[in-house]
């Protein structure tokens, strides 16, 4: 089975590899093929991977693992090995670094994921890409690797090596193949998200040291160090130093308000393949930058001060979110601002620190990805036939497209989750755990059901309801596109699974959440019962110690 | 009935049409085009005939013993999601109150749709139409047979989108997507209540289950003991979600500008039907609202301000289907006010929800065979639907007229017809609460004289609309053509057997109290012991209906030239009933207004402050590099000075000059 996970992180950026290689040779029109030969291997390869987990997991049964964070497939090697190994005495000092690739069910079911929405990319980008295509393609395939190491990664430095390597694809991405204010755009996400990094990155040297000189022998494997903290917690006031500093690389990523601003912009100026993925799976990276550093290892920090603090922030987010996408007229820019606010509901999920509160985050981070991913795919169709996205000149585009209408009016319903749709058990589960905190913070939280109703319906109201009113397409446009046509047999390949997977995960939730379910009870667990602390008091207990050692 | 049986007969309640949907979503458009009806009527068919085979197999042995135990029926589903706490299943339970409903919700539809088969005809969206008509049948009927809290919220939103669906279905009328969206959003603010509701129930009982919850009382008492202002908030909390699906005031906006929907969408859903689920739901908890008398109280007030606000609306509207309209959230209003008279008794609490859904079964049917009606006059108007450009009907379409008058007789309260029995059963449990309860009595006194005042209204509004279309000098405009043409069999049909509903269903089953023994087997609700008719509250109900009509016929066919001097003395209090008290503008201004306004302020501190901020903190560096900057100016003159300055101070410090 690792063998599949190394084929299929290998696949990919074996496609991206040739595409580049042969870009100046190969005729550009097979580019693509190439690339949806690649991500085709890929998402079979995805799935397999998947299948065989659920076998497995049906074998091994509920874990019974202790360690909050328990990959069931594993593999191990050493990389490099940091610090003076010669001398005997000195060993426990050297810090391993090792290739730990592994599978737990938030991966597999991320990867999947991941190995979806890169077809989807593919097809979208089909007849919209017209330049420089095979570097295109690479850079999608390669960006895609990236993301599924980053999700397979166990160690600690490997898996900041891969987080910070799926922003030089992407940063290419937007800044060659995006809209007029692309430069701008790209130059500032990759900036605003590598500061953010480096800051995490203190927090994660500061966790492998710590451990380090605590005695662990492999401080950079994830599950060692999980294990670890839990029978040496940290003085929860180093855990806060430590959670702040993790937090902010991964709040921009999420975003979490107020760290969102780059992303209207990224997505505004993105292609749709890059809208696509950046929702779909890069802003994942930050939540599951959460789930896999935060919450299993610091839990006092995160019960004492992270779940406050997210929730009023990500309380904000859905309500700002939610009302600045409620008076966009770019609609590229609304579903933009949607992500905000949906994000918000993933994070109070994931905050809400019990096992239904996580299962929402987690499983809305799988829905935000789908429906955002296929709201982007519509507005990338309407876009590719009247190169506008301005509400202010389309208008009542369901007498034109009626098939393309129906599937916005499907993937907004996911969006707004009405039950029977994906986003509905996301959302249902994350303010349910929430409320069991804290129904304060579930109760703002959920203004955003009708907010996000609001605008997403508003949206629908005026681009495809009304009469029709289309802008005039220009002359030599039309020469190459012939007359405006419904949706092509490509773009419902792209939008069919992606709708698929939204109906299946709404009426038969249970499956997705039984993948999941027992790596998300080894975290909660730390939770069960446990009181915050005083963090107050511990502090004046400590300065009285202080100053009584000094007298 | 075997197990198995009874399994198969409930599954194809909703089973029947969700396999109609998915045909028609499948096939309609390419293969049965004008042939979509027919999968919808079989299906919808077939949910009736189960849905009268449930009733009767529900049936107790004897109506005599109210202490037969609880009946009811169940088909497992499956387990739709368990996480932790939280145990949901997707199952069927039916017990003598939703067997009741159930009955009504399949019948209505089929006759609906059989209506729209004459009505939609030659529409460009006909396979659509009946895909939507059986996926919401499939909704309302889950909806309905909900075992636990967080399915009926399953399917009480998909309802709400079947509405948004059809109330759109014209989706090149502006006002059809603006009324669609209006609907949706609206109904979200209840639904937020209700879902908050629902996780305050699992909160506090660790179940969703109506069987945990509802049907074990010394469970319920015991919680209740512990938790008095939980559940006052749980109570509170549905109610609001009850309060925008059953269009109650101030959430009862959205259903005047629904009826954009093609009309028998308005007969089936914003009449009949799915509007009504507020009322189940609330019926549904009384087990709850037990302990919330303060709950029960502000229900049967919001019921009774609805009742009176909606009917004081429809007093002035010129248009048939929004006299309609208005009509059903008044008469959805009386629903509220009797299942708020638990306050004043637990004995009462049975007697006043049964009050509610008979009036509520009663309703359906007259509302949708009027709204049909309605519907059958556009339909030979040419979609006129202004009472002012036609009158004198009568002659013209016979059948629609003589139907219409079942409906407006039965809706007026016209003694012996469905809606006089159903309204004057809550007239009589508001009455008695007023009578019986000491914290309460005076407040429910009042309920009580606004629903008779409510009472005279609809019969003189109703009317009013009945005389303006069907009497008077005969006028039809030009859009009917030359030969106005009277409802066509398919819509016909329908119209009569409902009429002959409106007539006698009313009759039938209070006379002998039958509805109110079936009802009392619902689980959670304590036998009335005995029933007794108001002989002179019947009176009185009766004359005051009959009062209205006469009023409404002196002013407008006596006196065609009254309505127009009474609204000119009174310009104010007219437009205020025209205008519909402004409640739309008000909501603009202090709501929708502030909101926008509150959305463009977060727009620009977005764009303007935080990445005002953030591109500051960027330029940061380059800020900082300013000064030293200007050290590098590129002459090599410059460097050559710097050079030799550097080059002299360091000799000077190795001479020694610097030193002391």
């Amino acid at each position: 089975m690792i063998q599949l996970l190394f084929i299929l992180l290998l696949v990919p950026l074996g496609a991206g590899g040739l595409l580049l290689l042969f870009s100046g040779v190969s005729q550009q029109r097979s580019a693509r093929w190439i690339a949806l030969g690649g991500s085709l291997v890929a998402l079979a390869l995805s799935l397999q991977l998947a299948a065989d987990y659920r076998a497995l997991q049906a074998e091994q049964g509920v874990s019974a693992s202790d360690s909050p964070i328990a990959p069931r497939v594993e593999y191990r090697r050493t990389w490099e090995i940091i610090g003076d190994t010669s001398t005997p005495g000195a060993a426990a000092d050297a810090i391993k670094l090792e290739f730990h690739f592994g599978l737990d069910g938030i991966s597999v079911v991320m990867i999947v994921l991941t190995a979806l929405l890169g077809v989807v990319c593919v097809l979208s980008s089909w007849d919209a890409i017209t330049e420089r295509e095979s570097e295109f393609y690479a850079a999608l395939l390669i960006l895609q690797s990236g993301v599924i190491g980053v999700f397979c990664a166990f160690d600690a430095v490997l898996f900041y090596v891969f987080f910070e390597f799926t922003l030089i694809p992407l940063f290419f991405l937007i800044a060659i193949w995006g809209g007029p204010q692309r430069r701008y755009a790209a130059v500032k996400f990759f900036l605003y998200t590598l500061a953010g990094s480096l800051v995490t990155l203190l927090g994660i040297i500061t966790l492998i040291g710590y451990a380090a000189k605590g005695g662990l022998t492999s401080p950079c494997s994830l599950p060692e160090l999980a294990a670890w903290y839990q029978a040496h917690p940290m003085d929860p006031w180093l855990q806060v130093g430590v959670f702040a500093a993790l937090s902010v690389g991964f709040l921009i990523k999420v975003p979490v308000f107020p760290f969102h601003t780059w992303l209207p912009l990224a997505h505004v100026e993105a292609p749709t393949a890059g809208s696509i993925l950046l929702a779909g799976v890069l802003l994942k990276l930050g939540t599951y930058g959460f789930l896999r550093f935060c919450l299993p290892m610091l839990p006092d920090a995160c019960l004492t001060v992270g779940l406050p603090a997210a929730a009023i922030l990500s309380v904000i987010g859905i309500v700002y979110g939610s009302l600045c996408a409620l008076i966009q007229r770019d609609v590229k820019k609304l579903v933009a601002y949607s992500s905000v606010a949906h994000l918000g509901f993933c994070m109070l999920g994931l905050f809400a620190l019990n096992v239904e509160g996580m299962t929402g985050g987690v499983l809305q981070m799988v829905n935000h990805g789908l429906s955002t991913g296929a709201l982007f795919l519509i507005v990338g169709m309407f876009y590719e036939r009247y190169h506008t996205r301005m509400m202010d000149d389309l208008g009542g585009l369901a007498s034109r497209l009626p098939l393309m209408a129906a599937g916005m009016v499907f993937i907004c319903m996911a969006s707004v989750g009405l039950p029977g749709l994906n986003g509905f058990p996301g959302e249902m589960l994350s303010l349910a755990g929430m409320f069991k905190r804290n129904p304060l913070y579930a109760a703002a939280g959920a203004t955003g059901l009708v907010l996000g109703a609001w605008y997403l319906l508003t949206m629908l109201q005026f681009v495809f309801f009304g009469p029709l009113k289309e802008p005039a397409v220009h002359h030599h446009d039309h020469d190459r596109h012939g007359p405006i046509r419904d949706i092509s047999f490509r773009e419902l390949a792209a939008l069919l699974p992606l709708a698929a997977a939204c109906l299946w995960i709404g009426v038969r939730p249970q499956p997705l959440i039984d993948v999941i379910r027992p790596d998300i009870e080894a975290v909660a667990k730390l939770y069960d019962g446990r009181p915050p602390v005083d963090l107050k008091a511990l502090a004046v207990a400590k300065v009285q110690q202080r100053s009584g050692q000094e007298q | 009935m075997s197990p198995a049986t009874e399994h198969l007969v409930l599954w194809l309640i909703p089973g029947a049409p969700l396999v109609a949907a998915l045909v028609i979503a499948l096939l309609g458009k390419s293969v049965l085009r004008e042939r979509s009806h027919w999968p919808c009527w079989l299906a919808l068919a077939t949910s009736m005939v189960c849905a009268i085979l449930l009733v009767t197999k529900l049936a107790p042995a004897t109506f005599e013993s109210p202490d037969e135990s609880v009946i009811g029926a169940m088909a497992t589903g499956y387990s739709w999601l368990k996480v932790g706490g939280m145990d949901v299943r997707i199952d069927l339970r039916a017990d003598a109150m939703s067997a009741l409903m159930l009955t009504m919700v399949t019948s209505v539809s089929f006759l609906v749709s059989v209506f729209a088969c004459g009505y939609m005809h030659g529409d460009k969206g006909y396979p659509r139409f009946f895909g939507a008509v059986s996926l919401f049948v499939f909704s309302m009927v889950m909806l309905v047979l909900s075992a636990n809290y967080l399915q009926l919220f399953i399917f009480w939103e998909l309802v709400g989108l079947c509405s948004y669906l059809l109330i759109g279905f014209w989706f090149q009328k502006p006002s059809a997507a603006a009324a669609a969206k209006k609907a949706f959003v609206v109904n979200r603010i209840g639904d937020m209540g209700l879902i908050l509701g629902i996780f305050l129930i699992w909160d506090t009982f660790g179940s969703m289950d109506f069987a945990n919850v509802l049907f074990d009382a010394d469970n319920l008492s015991l919680i209740a003991q512990d938790h008095p202002t939980r559940m006052i908030a749980i109570c509170f909390l549905l109610l609001v979600g009850a309060m925008g699906k059953s269009a109650q005031f101030p959430l009862h906006v959205w259903l005047p500008d629904a009826m954009e929907g093609p009309t028998p969408v308005s007969a089936l859903i914003h009449a009949a039907t799915m509007v009504t689920a507020g009322v189940y739901l609330v019926a549904r908890s009384t087990p709850l609202f037990m302990y919330a008398p303060q709950a029960q109280v502000f229900i049967s007030c919001i019921g009774a301000t609805t009742a009176l606000i909606a009917a004081l609306i429809a007093l002035t509207q010129t248009d048939l289907k929004r006299v309609l309209a208005y009509s059903t959230v008044s008469q959805l209003g009386y629903m509220f006010m009797a299942l708020g008279v638990g306050a004043a008794g637990a004995e009462l609490a049975t007697a006043g929800a049964t009050a509610g859904m008979f009036h509520l079964v009663t309703h359906g049917v007259f509302k949708a065979l009027l709204f049909l009606a309605a519907g059958s006059v556009m339909h030979s108007m040419g979609d006129v639907i202004d009472m002012r450009r036609f009158s004198g009907l009568r002659k013209v379409i016979p059948v629609t007229h003589w139907t219409f008058l079942c409906g407006a007789g039965a809706l007026a309260g016209v003694p012996l017809l469905a809606g006089f029995w159903s309204k004057d059963e809550i007239l009589a449990v508001l009455h008695e609460a007023g009578h019986h309860s000491d914290k309460y009595g005076n407040i429910f006194t009042a309920v009580y004289w606004i629903a008779t005042v409510t009472a005279l209204l609809t019969a003189f509004y109703t009317f009013r609309a009945y005389f303006m279309t069907f009497w008077g000098p005969e006028r039809t405009p030009p859009e009917a053509g030359h030969h106005p043409h009277d409802a066509p069999p398919a819509m016909a049909w329908p119209l009569r057997i409902l009429a002959i509903g409106a007539l006698t269903v009313g009759a039938a089953v209070a006379v002998t109290h039958l509805f109110a023994h079936y009802f009392e087997h619902t689980p959670g609700f304590e036998p009335v012991e005995n029933h007794v008719f108001h002989v002179g509250l019947m009176v009185q109900s009766g004359l005051i209906a009959l009062f209205g009509i006469a009023v409404a016929w002196f002013m407008y066919v006596k006196n065609p030239g009254l309505p127009a001097k009474v609204s000119q003395g009174a310009n104010f209090l007219y437009d205020l009933s025209s205008r519909k008290f402004f409640l739309d503008e008000i909501f603009t201004a202090i709501l929708v207004l502030p909101l926008r306004g509150l959305a463009y302020l977060c727009f620009m501190f977005d764009t303007q402050v935080i990445d005002r901020i953030v591109d500051g903190i960027g330029a940061l560096p380059r800020l900082l590099s300013a000064a030293p900057r200007l050290l590098q100016t590129g002459y090599v003159s410059s460097y050559a000075l710097m050079m030799w300055v550097g080059a002299l101070a360091c000799m000077g410090y190795m001479l020694g000059l610097f030193h002391q």
